[in-house]
């Protein structure tokens, strides 16, 4: 298998280490499910492991080239961060927040060509959001709306796609949904998918692997694996 | 987007169509018929009073209508889109209240600025404000700190006016009120091409920091993650927006309005978010809205611009809300 995202020995924080370092590789098709109580550090490591955050240590390759040596550019070709708890832009539409995918591939002046409105538009009917191109995000419900953000980052044509909580504000059938197009994502275009969730229900139904934050530590393994050796306790 | 597109190509026609109108009524009003087969090319001496008239009052107001137009709004919503904030302006930063400091100074405190003059005096200030805000751009990343910064500078900066007034004669006291209160007749032949090359200025870099408009409605968290470089987008739009307020402050006296007003209208009009389509579609707007309040001639700018222009905008924006 083809990957996508390596981590060795990574250190991740606001000025001292939130765990000890952590070793981790993400495979292509692969949907990773990131657990841990709240404050653990899943959103600081998820932004670290695309470079928004700076490592405090260690090193972290996206496609085999380390994320230091990548262009902004480049990262933004190869890596989404998404975080749908984030408030809508107003007056903006659902075709034109898609569009913003294309930004790392447009000219100077944010010019698109034919092919880039193609691969917009192919995002919106992946996602299924042809009728609502013309709809402006902020008046969406939250699951439409985390359609469109997914929609965004396919449009980007990223490898990897880290998502921070997409189900947070999602009810029972909508997160069904969103973790159903994760692994159709996932399967479909090869892409490696790490989410940080909450739920088990969905992490353990949908998620290839688990990746677990607890008292200092970032395990990551199968569900038998998090089972036998106890990373779940925590949330009995 | 095939309607987006159409909608917005026809807003284009349109008010291109009402600009050139208000160019030919802006160039045409005025107590004394100006025959346009007898105006030729500007040549002094002036052969007429006619042509005189046309070249030394009616064209440079045109012009001064126009750029500003163009300069206010572009302004306006640049600095919207940066700070996220739909009631920022060039007057927020504290610009136009730096370019009232040098007037003040001017024309309250007797200070001479060269053969400059007023617009001279109103220049340095602004450009001085400007170089504040730059500084404390580079400083912090937040955009909310420097919204916070450019009031305060604005309020102190008024304060300081407020003491020069109260210590000034009245014939100076009337001339500086006659400034704040905003005229596109005070731009002469001259000055057009400083003018223009000013506004021309902060236009091109508007313009390289288009890409960089598009992302930031999102975020400077988002337009990093498309591989946009932010501090330097950041940067192109303060230092452009500041140059587009302190040349329209400078020439025509701090209209406030269209910078604030303008920008709201583009989006009702041309219904995106797309900043290579509402930049000039803004211009447009605010072009057309100058050139029809230049169209009435004595009354003060400020006064024309609020009293005809609120009740429009308001209507604009209700009946958008609506849905109608």
């Amino acid at each position: 298998m083809e990957s996508l995202l390596k981590c060795e020995e990574l250190e991740f924080g606001h000025g001292k280490g939130f765990t000890s370092p952590v070793d981790f590789e993400l495979q292509a098709g692969e949907v990773v499910a990131l657990m841990g109580r709240n404050g653990s550090g899943k959103s600081t490591l998820l932004k670290t492991l695309c470079g928004k955050i700076s490592a405090l240590g260690g090193s972290v390759e996206i496609n085999g080239r380390s994320l230091k040596s990548l262009s902004a550019v480049e990262l933004a070709k190869n890596v989404a961060y998404i975080s749908i708890s984030k408030a809508a832009p107003e007056r903006m539409t659902v075709a034109e927040f898609v569009g913003l995918g294309r930004m790392p591939y447009s000219n100077f002046f944010d010019g698109r060509s034919k092919e880039d409105l193609k691969i917009v538009e192919d995002a919106l009917a992946l996602l299924q959001l042809e009728n609502f191109a013309e709809r402006n995000v902020c008046e969406l419900s939250d699951g439409e709306r985390s359609r469109v953000y997914l929609a965004q980052a396919v449009a980007q044509q990223v490898k990897v796609l880290l998502l921070d909580e997409p189900n947070a504000f999602l009810d029972i059938p909508w997160s069904h949904q969103l973790f159903k197009t994760l692994r159709q994502l996932a399967a479909e275009r090869h892409m490696g998918i790490i989410v940080s969730t909450h739920s088990m229900e969905y992490a353990s139904k949908y998620c290839d692997r688990v990746m677990v934050v607890e008292e200092k530590n970032v395990q990551c393994g199968t569900w038998t694996d998090a089972e036998q050796m106890g990373w779940l306790e925590w949330t009995k | 987007m095939v309607f987006a597109n159409r909608r917005a190509t026809v807003c284009f026609i349109a008010l291109t169509l009402l600009g050139f109108l208000f160019v030919y009524l802006t160039l045409s009003a005025g107590s004394v018929d100006v025959r346009w087969s007898d105006l030729g090319w500007r040549h002094v001496p002036y052969d007429n009073m006619q042509q005189q008239i046309f070249w030394e009052i009616r064209f440079p107001r045109m012009i001064a209508a126009v750029l500003s137009g163009v300069a206010l709004a572009v302004s306006g919503l640049s600095l919207q889109t940066l700070f996220k904030n739909p009631l920022a302006g060039p007057f927020v930063l504290g610009i136009s209240s730096g370019a009232s400091f040098g007037v003040a100074l001017s024309l309250l405190a007797g200070f001479s600025f060269g053969h400059l003059g007023v617009l001279g005096a109103a220049s340095v200030g602004a450009l001085v404000v400007t170089a504040v805000v730059m500084w404390v751009s580079s400083r912090f990343e937040r955009s909310s700190v420097l919204l916070i910064v450019g009031l305060l500078m604005g309020y102190f900066i008024d304060a300081l006016v407020s003491l020069l007034i109260a210590n000034s004669d009245a014939e100076s006291l009337r001339v500086y009120v006659s400034w704040g209160m905003g005229s596109f007749g005070r731009l002469t032949f001259d000055g057009v091409l400083l003018f223009a090359m000013a506004v021309a200025v902060g236009l091109i870099l508007i313009a390289l920091s288009v890409k960089y408009l598009n992302a930031a409605r999102l975020g400077d968290e988002f337009a990093r993650g498309v591989g946009l470089n932010v501090k330097r987008g950041r940067a192109l739009v303060l230092l452009g927006a500041s140059i587009l307020a302190a040349a329209s402050t400078a020439y025509c006296g701090p209209v406030a309005f269209v910078g604030i007003a303008v920008p709201h209208l583009a989006y009702k009009l041309f219904k995106t978010s797309n900043h290579r389509v509402l930049l000039p579609g803004a211009s447009l707007c605010g072009m057309v809205l100058c050139l029809a309040a230049s169209l009435f001639g004595t009354v003060p700018l400020n006064a024309v611009l609020s009293l005809v222009g609120v009740p429009v905008i308001l209507w604009v924006v209700i009946r958008g809300r609506r849905g109608i």
